[in-house]
C-alpha cells in the first residue's frame, strides 16, 4: 500500500533515457570456491555492460527509476563461465528532509536472465533490496543495503537463495578522489568446488571436506580439470576497499579489493582485486 | 563674476554629492592568485542609501546538472527565477538563514519567483543531484561588484563619503573589510588579501561498483 501511495502521484511523463556503462578487469584467486589448495584456481575476468534509466518523479523528492541494463564476463581461463546477463531493476528512491545531509532510504527489485557459456550455470534470478544513505559531511558518506533473492539455474546445484547486508563508507577528501570501505553479511547458498578424481566407483573429491556437505553436487568440466562442483548453503562475510579518482564529471575509475570468507562445514577464502571504469552520458 | 563663480562652486558641490566614482577592487589570495567569485561591496557609513531591486527577475539557470552561475549578489527586495534547462528535473532549495525556500521537483521554467527579504548569504541546493551547489549574496548596499576570473571588481556610482569595504566568498576563511574615503577625485584602486578554505564539494562521478559475491 505505501509503494502504491508513492506511486499514485507520478505522472505518466519519464525523464531519460539515462544511459552509463561501465567495463572492469577481474582477478579472484579462487574462482572455483574451492577449500583446499587442489582446487584453488585464479582467473581474469573481463566485463562490460550498459544500463538505461528512466527517472519518473513523485512528490516531494520521490524519484522512481526504472532500468534496464545488460552486461557480459569473459572469464579468460574458464570458458564456461562465460556469461551474459540482461534484467530490468524498479527502484523508488526517496529524500526524507531537504539539504544534502538528509537522508535517502531506497527500495526496489532487480530480476534477471543469465546465460552461461556452461548451459547448466544459465539461470533466472531476482531480488528485492532497500536501503539507506547518509551524508555526514561533504567527505562523509554511509550507504547501507539489504538484499534478499534467489535464482533458478537449469542444475539444481545451481539454485539457490540469499540474504545479504552491506555497508558502504565513503570518504570522499575533495571532488576527485574517494575512498571506500566494505563490509557484508550474507546467509544463503553458494557454489563450492572441489577437485575429484575418478575411483571404481565415480567421481570423487580429492578434499575429503566435501564429504561434510550435504547439498547437491555435480561434474563439471568447468576448470579444465574434473571438478565436483556442490551447493553450500553458508554465511560469508565480506570486507574491502577501493581508491576511486573521478575522471571529470561523469567517469570514475576504481581499484578495490574484497575478500570472502565462506564459513560452514568446509570453509574457504576468495580474494577479489578489480580494477573498473564507470561512464555515464 | 563673483555671482557665477559660486554658481559654479555650488553646482560643483551639488555634481560632486552625486559624483560617480569608480572603486576598483583586486583580489588576491595568499600565493597572489586571482580570486574568481568574491562579492566586494561598499557600505555606507554616513547614511543608508536606497535599494532598487530590479523590476524583472534575476534568472539562476541550471543546465549539465549544475547552476550556471556559482555566485549571484543581488539587493535586498529582488526576485530571483531558477529555469531548468535540463532534460532532468530538479528540486532547488536553501535552508539558510536568510532565506529558506523550496521549489519542488519541476523541469523547464518554474513558475515560482522566490523574494530575497534578508540580506546574508544563501547557499542554493538540488535535493536530488546534492552535488550541484550555487550561493545568491542579498546586499542591503546599492554600491557591490562580483569579481571576474581575473579577481577584478568595479564597483561604481559611488558617491563621495566614507565607507566600509567588504568582500564576501563562499569558502571566506576570515572577515575582509576595511575602511574606506571615495574623495571628489573619483576612482580609486583596493588590493584585498583574501584567504580560501579547500573547495569541498559533493562528488559528482559515478560509482564504478565493485566486486560481487558469486
Amino acid at each position: 500500500m505505501a509503494i502504491l501511495t508513492l506511486l499514485a502521484p507520478l505522472g505518466a511523463r519519464a525523464d531519460g533515457p539515462y544511459v552509463s556503462d561501465t567495463a572492469s578487469l577481474l582477478w579472484q584467486d579462487n574462482a572455483a570456491n574451492a577449500a583446499s589448495g587442489d582446487g584453488i584456481l585464479g582467473a581474469y575476468t573481463v566485463g562490460a555492460g550498459g544500463t538505461a534509466s528512466w527517472i519518473h518523479s513523485g512528490g516531494f523528492s520521490t524519484l522512481v527509476l526504472t532500468s534496464l541494463s545488460a552486461n557480459f564476463e569473459v572469464c579468460t581461463p574458464f570458458s564456461g563461465l562465460d556469461n551474459v546477463a540482461v534484467g530490468p531493476r524498479l527502484e523508488i528512491r526517496h529524500k526524507l528532509e531537504v539539504g544534502p545531509y538528509a537522508p535517502t532510504v531506497y527500495a526496489g527489485a532487480d530480476a534477471g536472465l543469465v546465460g552461461f557459456d556452461d548451459p547448466e550455470r544459465s539461470n533466472a534470478e531476482g531480488a528485492i533490496f532497500a536501503g539507506y544513505s547518509q551524508r555526514f559531511t561533504e567527505a562523509l558518506q554511509l550507504v547501507v543495503e539489504g538484499r534478499a533473492g534467489s535464482y533458478d539455474a537449469k542444475e539444481t546445484v545451481f539454485t539457490g537463495s540469499y540474504a545479504h547486508l552491506g555497508a558502504t563508507l565513503n570518504w570522499d577528501p575533495n571532488a576527485t578522489w574517494r575512498f571506500a570501505v566494505t563490509g557484508g553479511w550474507r546467509n544463503g547458498d553458494t557454489v563450492a568446488g572441489y577437485e575429484a578424481y575418478r575411483s571404481p566407483s565415480g567421481w570423487e573429491p580429492i578434499d575429503p571436506g566435501a564429504y561434510a556437505l550435504a547439498g547437491p553436487w555435480r561434474y563439471v568440466a568447468t576448470f579444465r580439470k574434473p571438478f565436483l562442483d556442490y551447493r553450500v548453503s553458508a554465511l560469508t562475510w565480506s570486507y574491502g576497499a577501493a581508491i576511486s579518482p573521478a575522471i571529470g564529471r561523469n567517469t570514475s575509475v576504481t581499484l578495490g579489493f574484497t575478500r570472502f570468507e565462506t564459513l560452514g562445514p568446509d570453509p574457504y577464502i576468495s580474494d577479489e582485486v578489480s580494477l573498473s571504469i564507470a561512464h555515464k552520458y | 563674476m563673483k555671482r557665477l563663480f559660486a554658481a559654479a562652486l555650488l553646482a560643483s558641490a551639488a555634481l560632486s554629492a552625486h559624483a560617480a566614482g569608480i572603486v576598483r577592487v583586486v583580489t588576491k589570495d595568499p600565493s597572489g592568485s586571482p580570486v574568481a567569485d568574491a562579492v566586494a561591496y561598499a557600505v555606507a557609513l554616513d547614511g543608508t542609501p536606497q535599494v532598487h531591486p530590479p523590476s524583472e527577475p534575476v534568472a539562476i539557470v541550471q543546465k549539465d546538472q549544475e547552476f550556471q552561475t556559482y555566485v549571484t549578489p543581488v539587493v535586498v527586495g529582488t526576485r530571483v527565477v531558477f529555469p531548468n534547462k535540463d532534460t532532468v528535473q530538479h528540486h532547488v532549495y536553501s535552508v539558510s538563514p536568510a532565506k529558506k525556500f523550496e521549489i519542488p521537483l519541476y523541469i523547464g521554467e518554474s513558475s515560482a519567483s522566490i523574494l530575497f527579504d534578508r540580506p546574508g548569504p544563501v547557499t542554493l541546493g538540488c535535493n536530488i543531484h546534492d552535488w550541484m551547489v550555487a550561493y545568491v549574496f542579498v546586499l542591503a548596499t546599492p554600491y557591490f561588484a562580483k569579481t571576474g576570473t581575473d579577481g577584478v571588481a568595479d564597483i561604481s556610482g559611488l558617491p563621495q563619503g566614507r565607507y566600509r569595504l567588504e568582500v564576501w566568498h563562499p569558502r571566506l576563511a576570515a572577515k575582509v573589510e576595511r575602511e574606506l574615503v571615495v574623495a571628489e577625485s573619483g576612482d580609486t584602486t583596493q588590493v584585498v588579501s583574501v584567504t580560501l578554505r579547500p573547495d569541498r564539494r559533493i562528488r559528482r562521478a559515478p560509482d564504478a561498483g565493485g566486486a560481487d559475491y558469486k
